[in-house]
């Protein structure tokens, strides 16, 4: 039943004033929880990023891959709100198995039991968008890349949940209406709320056609094929549709799932500095980097391999960001706080002339406390410190800055889910060595650097 | 002749004496356990020149590599060209598969 129209999205009767209500109360009990503003702001922001976590889950699935986006977004909300939301739990009843046949049959035109040799019935994952079936491929497949899949191999079939988009798309009507209202009040015009939500607009829009995903995993399986531990399923695009994802089924643990035994069975400790040295290839190297790792995206399987899923929040670097970012690498490996402080506002980060020393006074503190620690260092510590410092000091943070920095956390925890004991910033050294040093080898940077080693040397020289 | 003689020889012993101390300091950065680059200048000098010798046998190896096969070179990059117009190409006709999969869906939905 449709009550309304917005911009010809049928938005159901009630959604909006049951969105309201929900938001009022997670609002009530937001002020209870912070004792209506005693408690200090960063415990508040903490309480804030609860309830929103609360409320995304209780309005469904457009509202949690909404949270789902915006928990790498540090650079629009606040730390404990966006390492809060990552909490999210992104499983939900499945589908009826009719409903997906039926979703099957209309985008590939035949029936998944013409389509397949076998289709289970019983769903592999269901989340907010999309449920994941199995499936054996009834004929061989010659994929993008590498060997002929031949008939019976199993494949993974991802189907968006049917009439996802038009829920998705009316609550994003609704979420545009409230941000033109909004923004007539000046203080809350600057945080560009209409922006905002046709910015998530625009990345939802992007998730929910799976096309984008498959290419994205097809070029990265291209661009590690030289790397036996990397492994990215490939895609079988003759069943492939802008709904349908169908790719290569591959067998391994979930890393909450890796434990003592499956750990005895691979090098797990090299495993994890790899898997932090193929993050730091994505960024440094490539220019793009898979935005949205979590345990559900990321499998060892029992030949020792990471196996990448789920390619549909990606990151991009240029060359120039490549840069300052080993820069500030190197700082934080090293300790040198005010490198990669002077790095970071090469990435954008626009800090006042007068703010610097206090911010780097209080990164050098955050560095020593977290990175340099004598025990295991914590890099989600040093984040939230980091990302809750330039909040308190209301430093804009780039989008693209927030990222990598959520990114790199999730490396450390893909690194200790892998093996427990890693210290990432030990494992990190050799590697920022490594980049810098072929940074400065650069022949064009040798050129910059000539005639000022000249100088020097002549009136070493002449002295 | 005697002060040039002497200058190359002056030459000569500043490069021994360079070389005796950078062999040291990688044997020294080779000894260094996990994380010792950070205890000082020397240590982190150390730890890099390590790191600088292993590229460097690296380098010598594919050098070498290439130097027994003169052909390999020009082929190599050709090869790794041709990879990737074909991974271009696989690209393309993924695309084109995955839009003749909506058209029979299309279709079927037309008859229907």
């Amino acid at each position: 039943m449709a009550s309304q129209t917005n911009c010809s999205v049928d938005i159901p009767a009630g959604r909006g004033r049951r969105i309201l209500a929900q938001a009022a109360a997670g609002l009530l009990r937001t002020l209870w929880h912070c004792r209506f503003g005693l408690v200090d702001a960063q415990r508040r922001r903490k309480i804030v990023g609860q309830q929103a976590r609360r409320f995304c889950e209780a309005m469904g699935p457009s509202f949690i891959k909404l949270g789902q986006l915006a928990s790498v977004r540090p650079d629009v909300f606040a730390p404990e709100t966006v390492f809060e939301l990552e909490r999210l739990q992104d499983r939900i009843a499945p589908v009826s198995t009719r409903v997906i046949r039926e979703a099957i049959t209309r985008q590939l035109g035949a029936d998944p039991d013409r389509v397949f040799a076998d289709f289970d019935d019983e769903p592999l994952a269901a989340a907010s968008v999309a449920q994941v079936h199995r499936a054996r491929l009834r004929q061989a497949y010659r994929p993008v890349r590498g060997a002929v899949l031949p008939a019976g191999t199993w494949v993974a079939v991802k189907v968006l949940r049917p009439g996802i988009d038009s829920i998705i798309a009316a609550d994003l009507a609704i979420a545009r209406r409230w941000a033109q209202r909004l923004s007539r009040f000046r203080r809350l015009a600057r945080w560009g709320p209409i922006e905002l939500v046709d910015e998530f607009a625009d990345m939802l829009g992007r998730e929910l056609d799976l096309r984008n995903e498959g290419r994205t995993a097809d070029r990265f399986g291209h661009d590690f094929k030289d790397d036996p531990q990397v492994r990215v399923p490939r895609i079988i695009w003759r069943h492939s549709t802008s709904r349908i994802l169908v790719s290569e089924f591959v067998e391994g643990w979930r890393l909450n799932e890796l434990g003592a035994a499956e750990r005895a069975g691979i090098d797990a400790r090299r495993l994890a500095i790899h898997g932090a040295d193929v993050f730091m290839r994505q960024v440094l190297v490539l220019g793009y980097f898979h935005a949205d790792l979590h345990p559900a995206n990321l499998f060892v399987t029992p030949e020792g391999q990471l196996c990448f899923l789920d390619f549909g929040i990606v990151g991009t670097t240029t060359a120039a960001q490549q840069e300052a970012i080993a820069q500030v690498l190197a700082g934080l490996v090293y300790g040198d706080a005010a490198r990669a402080l002077r790095y970071s506002r090469k990435l954008g980060l626009e800090i006042p002339e007068t703010q610097v020393e206090p911010i780097r006074a209080k990164i050098e503190q955050l560095v020593h406390t977290h990175l340099l620690a004598p025990a295991t260092a914590d890099v989600r510590g040093f984040a939230l410190g980091f990302l809750s410092t330039l909040t308190d000091f209301r430093v804009r943070i780039p989008a693209g800055y927030g990222l990598l920095i959520k990114a790199l956390v999730t490396v450390e925890g893909v690194s200790h889910a892998i093996y427990p004991d890693l210290d990432l910033m030990e494992a990190a050294q050799p590697f920022a060595t490594r980049l810098i040093a072929a940074q400065l080898m650069r022949p064009e940077r040798l050129r910059e650097r000539v005639a000022a080693a000249r100088s020097a040397a002549m009136e070493a020289l002449l002295a | 002749m005697n002060n040039f003689v002497e200058l190359l020889a002056a030459w000569a012993l500043f490069h021994e004496s360079a070389d005796e101390g950078w062999k040291a300091a990688v044997a020294r950065g080779r000894a260094q356990t996990p994380g010792a680059m950070k205890d000082g200048p020397d240590a982190f000098v150390e730890g890099l020149a390590a790191l600088v010798d292993e590229e460097k046998e690296r380098l010598k190896q594919r050098l070498a590599e290439e130097s027994t096969t003169p052909e390999k070179g020009t082929p190599s990059e050709s090869a790794e060209r041709l990879e990737q117009l074909g991974f271009e190409i696989a690209e393309l006709r993924g695309q084109v598969e995955s839009l003749q999969a909506s058209i029979d869906g299309i279709a079927d939905q037309l008859q229907r």
